[in-house]
């Protein structure tokens, strides 16, 4: 029984960073339906990094850096140049999706072996490091959000921009420094996924995570803490899921896959009619 | 949009290509003559072109359909397997009568898709749920649920892989031509396509759709029906896209396994985008991507260029279309 809580803590700790960074942005106004993208580009740098010979350390940072450089690059398209951001998000998974399985393509060659990179070792709690700070991360924001002036700042950007802009300060730069520390925390989700209970990479590897983790946002009602019990369960869920696979295919595990979907989509039908989305949310800046 | 811009888009698109094939080991020249040859050079290349058209015209109709009444269906490629599903459920009743068969899986098609989208047009109806979210969801449920059929109730005994029963082959929709993949399936895409244009263009319920679509408020208080055309505009949307899943069988494939679809439906709002949600245009693109997907499967045969630039060209070159079209208007 350990070891199903330790895998769905594992498989939490993507969804939850991806949820956080993805929360920040829409807290600040803006959207990123290419989560998933993001993601799977994240998963595919820390593959790569390993196959590189770096330690998953390593393979960690570099996809916190390729995050980094995504998010400014959303943050052109949606922020500053204030194209839809569903329109960009939404081709923004398919180039993720092709650009990643190009790229492995090219290294992995003909190859139908899977090839593995080193995961993360265990740190003080049991757990990777990383995934201990998993958890951390939305309690982090949440203090971020409620207890300092850039926080502030950040909310003010999705509920009343015109009132952070009659402030003189700039809506493009507060949504745009979203975006780059969502691309971070994105790409590090997909990352820790490689680098933990999948590690190596085939196309997709991601499988309706950064999806899931949009729904987990909605549902969490935009509350950083709400994600965790969020993200527990639809942990839960998934680690129930690798269980009844292993013991053959049968009608548990096919609702079982299509579960985490349903509970998102559930959820939602309940979230929703209580509202509590940013008032600005997918609004082009002033 | 300025000629010049159009002009810069098509020239980033191109370079950015020509890099991915550099970073291949190929020559971008070399390739894309590989590519053209591939697409058009032979009758069976323009028939593997026609043959990959019939999905993505239909899904990107589908998102013409749906984002031009204001619906944001980001389903399509749950509801192309929707319809794949419930033509390989179908199809097989009828191993004895071909026609049967064939209208069970045109009939089947399309309600399939309809009915894969009536959860998220009920819930952004009735409970304000953001169809882009619900759609994306209905996505990985029509995905689970492909795994499920060709390893549960579908699947074909005599077979090693998961995967369903076939058609019989007589049920299957004969080529244009001899030693081409193409058949009828890409002409009646082509015709709806037509119909679809009239109707949007031409007819006071594609009047009323577009409409609603551009100022839902100002539609409502002239008195248009607003939330029966949205959930109309959504169904069709995806019974479109259910009968590209379903064409996809009876033409194609003959049956159903998993992975199934590698992106159609996203590549279709692809087209449909750099489109510029028209329907002529949405259908043009379509044709396009469908050619540029026939000749990338011949450059990785030929060039070992891997295949997926189908899908990172398309999505550059909207991307770089958002980048110069920039601002938009309110929604």
């Amino acid at each position: 029984m350990t070891g199903f809580i330790e895998i769905a803590l594992l498989l939490a700790a993507p969804l939850l960073l991806a949820a956080t960074g993805e929360l920040l942005l829409e807290r600040a106004g803006s959207i990123q339906i290419g989560l998933e993208g993001t993601m799977l580009f994240g998963a595919w740098v820390a593959f790569a990094a390993g196959r590189a010979g770096l330690p998953a350390w390593g393979g960690l940072l570099s996809a916190a850096l390729a995050g980094l450089g995504a998010g400014l690059l959303f943050a052109l398209f949606a922020v500053v140049r204030r194209a839809d951001p569903i329109l960009v998000g939404t081709v923004w998974n398919l180039l993720a999706l092709g650009a990643t399985a190009f790229a492995y393509r090219l290294g992995a060659g003909e190859t139908g072996s899977v090839l593995e990179v080193a995961t993360l070792p265990r740190g003080l709690v049991g757990l990777p490091d990383a995934v201990a700070a998993s958890f951390l991360a939305p309690v982090v924001l949440h203090l971020w959000l409620t207890r300092t002036r850039a926080g502030l700042r950040l909310s003010a950007a999705g509920e009343n921009p015109e009132a952070l802009r009659s402030l003189g300060l700039s809506v493009v730069a507060v949504r745009s420094g979203a975006a780059a520390a969502s691309g971070v925390l994105g790409a590090m989700g997909g990352a820790v996924l490689v680098l933990t209970v999948s590690p190596t990479f085939v196309e997709g590897v991601t499988a309706g995570r950064g999806f899931l983790a949009l729904a987990l946002v909605v549902f969490a009602r935009w509350r950083p803490l709400a994600l965790l019990p969020a993200a527990l369960l639809l942990g839960g869920v998934t680690a129930l899921q690798y269980r009844l696979q292993a013991e053959g295919f049968g009608l548990p595990y096919a609702l079982f896959l299509a579960l985490p979907g349903l509970v998102a989509l559930g959820a939602l039908a309940l979230a929703s009619a209580r509202g509590g989305a940013p008032k600005a949310l997918g609004s082009p800046a002033p | 949009m300025r000629p010049a811009a159009v002009a810069a888009v098509a020239a980033g698109t191109l370079a950015a290509a020509a890099l991915l094939v550099l970073a291949a080991g190929a020559s971008p020249a070399d390739a894309f003559v590989a590519l053209l040859r591939g697409a058009l050079g032979s009758s069976a290349a323009l028939g593997e072109t026609l043959a990959r058209s019939t999905g993505l015209v239909l899904t990107a109709l589908g998102a013409v359909v749906a984002f031009r009444a204001g619906v944001l269906n980001i389903g399509l490629e749950g509801q192309f397997l929707a319809g794949a599903a419930a033509a390989a459920a179908a199809g097989p009743l009828f191993p004895d009568a071909p026609l049967a068969a064939r209208a069970a899986v045109l009939l089947a098609a399309p309600l399939a898709g309809a009915l894969q989208a009536a959860p998220a047009a009920w819930l952004a109806e009735r409970r304000q749920v953001p169809a882009v979210l619900s759609t994306i969801l209905l996505n990985l449920v029509a995905a689970a649920g492909v795994t499920w059929l060709v390893r549960g109730p579908l699947r074909d005994p005599s077979g090693d892989y998961p995967q369903s029963r076939a058609l019989a082959e007589a049920a299957l929709l004969p080529p244009l031509a001899a030693g081409s993949r193409a058949t009828a399936a890409v002409l009646l895409a082509l015709l709806l396509a037509a119909a679809a244009a009239f109707v949007l263009a031409r007819t006071p319920i594609g009047l009323a759709l577009r409409a609603v679509g551009e100022a839902p408020r100002a539609a409502r208080a002239a008195g248009l029906p607003d939330v029966r055309l949205r959930v109309g505009a959504f169904l069709s949307s995806g019974a479109l896209a259910g009968l590209a899943g379903g064409l996809e069988v009876l033409a194609l494939t003959g049956r159903l396994y998993d992975p199934f679809t590698a992106g159609v439906g996203y590549t279709g709002i692809a087209a449909a985008l750099l489109g510029g949600m028209s329907t002529i245009g949405g259908a043009a693109s379509a044709l396009l991507f469908a050619a540029l997907g026939a000749g990338s499967s011949a450059l990785q045969r030929d060039a070992g260029v891997p295949s997926s630039l189908a899908s990172i060209v398309p999505a550059l070159a909207v991307l770089a279309l958002l980048l110069a079209r920039g601002e938009r208007r309110e929604r």
